[in-house]
């Protein structure tokens, strides 16, 4: 039941019920819906395609996908802001590999050399653009969001930069690899435990997290 | 593989959230969580988890889109995006009118409409209970959209409304199959404002509903999928699979 009782609260089922009017074929709930999220979702999108003339091409996609596939989205599991930033990310991450586009790495993320952590262990976190207050439409995620960089943080550096290449580029297991030159094996494991250290540190319960 | 297992499971939906499944094996993945509700509620739960990265990673100053983007979006899925959709989407107390679907179907609806008037004699005296007047008919299409849907069905129905507005008998055309742990959810929409529940409703047979006044500022009747004991939100939540706009 929808029983807004804080600003984020509020924040997120306002979406729900747009995406539910959506869901409906209501074309002035997908411009409020549009109007909402386009500044994250297309931040989302360009981070993978790396410039703004594809990362265009691609939202537009996007939010065609959001009209098809409202009816699909499901407010008991699924967080609003995180299902529309999934379906962002998932036609971009597909765009990524038709166009098979160069891996552009942003500064923060450095190798770690011979993947010893060591000296080179940046914290590629603190580097990122703050957590400071951002569009009005990510406050709703806010507390999730600190005890998630708070568990990314407790990764290791390999864990770490591989999910985060993963998460923000687009990267495959096989374009990380040869982003980090390291052999696939290791990228594949770090990728899989991090993933599943984050799930644990974020509290996800055990019986339904996976083991090794 | 037995994609009900939980760590099995969390592990593939791991890597689809993450998105370093790719290929064969993401569409192959993709197709299974529309058979696997284990898989489905692992991927949601994975994207809830991930998205605390987005949030984090944006930008402070917020980038915006061209407005070329919306209209693009716009021409793409309603074909003149401009003028009619601006001042439709304007026009107040008539969202519904929008509903690209209702346009395509009204030739349809009407014809159908008649000929169902004669099959649904029975049902509608029924319903009708003894108010005078003939009932309030209205068909409730099936949405060619969702036929790819996760949880969707092609179904429609046809309600009739008694004269006195106070019930309405819901029968299904043709065969809908249900999964298990799913129901079909019925749902007056105003004119303006939120959908309201009218209840569950029987996808095998035909469902009577007693209300004080079900036609009063209603614009359109539909169905959605909805979990088992319906819409956990008071909203629709799953995919709207039959729609009828309300004449009088």
């Amino acid at each position: 039941m929808v029983n807004p009782t804080t600003p984020d609260d509020a924040q997120r089922a306002a979406l729900a019920g747009l995406l539910a009017r959506v869901a409906l074929g209501d074309r002035n709930a997908f411009a409020s819906l549009y109007e909402a999220t386009k500044s994250t979702l297309f931040a989302v999108v360009m981070r993978v395609a790396g410039d703004r003339a594809q990362a265009e091409d691609v939202l537009q996609d996007v939010y065609v996908n959001v009209w098809r596939g409202a009816r699909t989205y499901d407010a008991a599991r699924n967080n609003p802001m995180a299902w529309l930033v999934s379906v962002a990310r998932y036609r971009a991450i597909d765009h990524a590999r038709q166009r098979q586009h160069a891996v552009i790495t942003v500064s923060a993320f450095r190798s770690t050399g011979h993947g010893d952590g060591g000296d080179d262990d940046v914290n590629v976190l603190d580097t990122m653009p703050s957590a400071l207050p951002g569009p009005a439409e990510l406050h709703e995620q806010a507390n999730d969001a600190q005890t998630l960089i708070r568990c990314m943080k407790a990764l290791t550096p390999e864990q770490r930069q591989a999910i985060s290449l993963a998460y923000y580029q687009g990267c495959s297991h096989s374009e990380i690899a040869s982003h980090l030159a390291q052999p696939l094996g290791s990228v594949k494991s770090w990728v899989r435990r991090g993933l599943m250290a984050l799930q644990r540190c974020m509290g996800v319960p055990v019986s339904t997290a996976g083991g090794t | 593989m037995d994609y009900s297992k939980p760590n099995l499971a969390n592990q593939l939906a791991a890597d689809y959230a993450l998105g370093t499944m790719r290929g064969a094996a993401r569409r192959r993945m993709e197709s299974l969580m529309t058979a696997h509700p284990v898989l489905r509620r692992a991927v949601a739960r994975w994207e809830d988890q991930l998205a605390g990265l987005s949030a984090h990673g944006a930008s402070r100053e917020a980038m915006q889109p061209s407005p070329q983007v919306w209209q693009g979006v716009e021409q793409r899925l309603f074909g003149q995006p401009s003028a009619a959709a601006q001042k439709s989407m304007h026009a107040k107390g008539s969202w519904w009118q929008s509903i690209l679907l209702w346009r395509t179907w009204s030739a349809v609806a009407s014809v159908g409409a008649l000929a169902l008037l004669l099959t649904l004699g029975q049902t509608s005296r029924d319903g009708a209970s003894g108010a005078g007047g003939p009932p309030v008919i209205v068909v409730l299409q099936a949405n060619p959209e969702v036929v790819n849907v996760a949880g969707a069905v092609q179904a429609s129905f046809v309600a009739s409304v008694s004269a006195d507005g106070k019930a309405l008998v819901l029968k299904p055309l043709g065969d809908v199959t249900m999964t298990a742990g799913r129901a079909l959810e019925l749902w007056a929409v105003p004119a303006q404002g939120a959908p309201k529940s009218l209840g569950l409703v029987r996808a095998d047979a035909p469902t009577t509903l007693l209300r004080a006044q079900f036609l009063q500022g209603t614009a359109a009747l539909a169905v959605s999928v909805e979990p088992a004991g319906g819409s956990p939100t008071g909203a629709p939540t799953g995919p709207v699979v039959s729609v009828g706009k309300v004449s009088i």
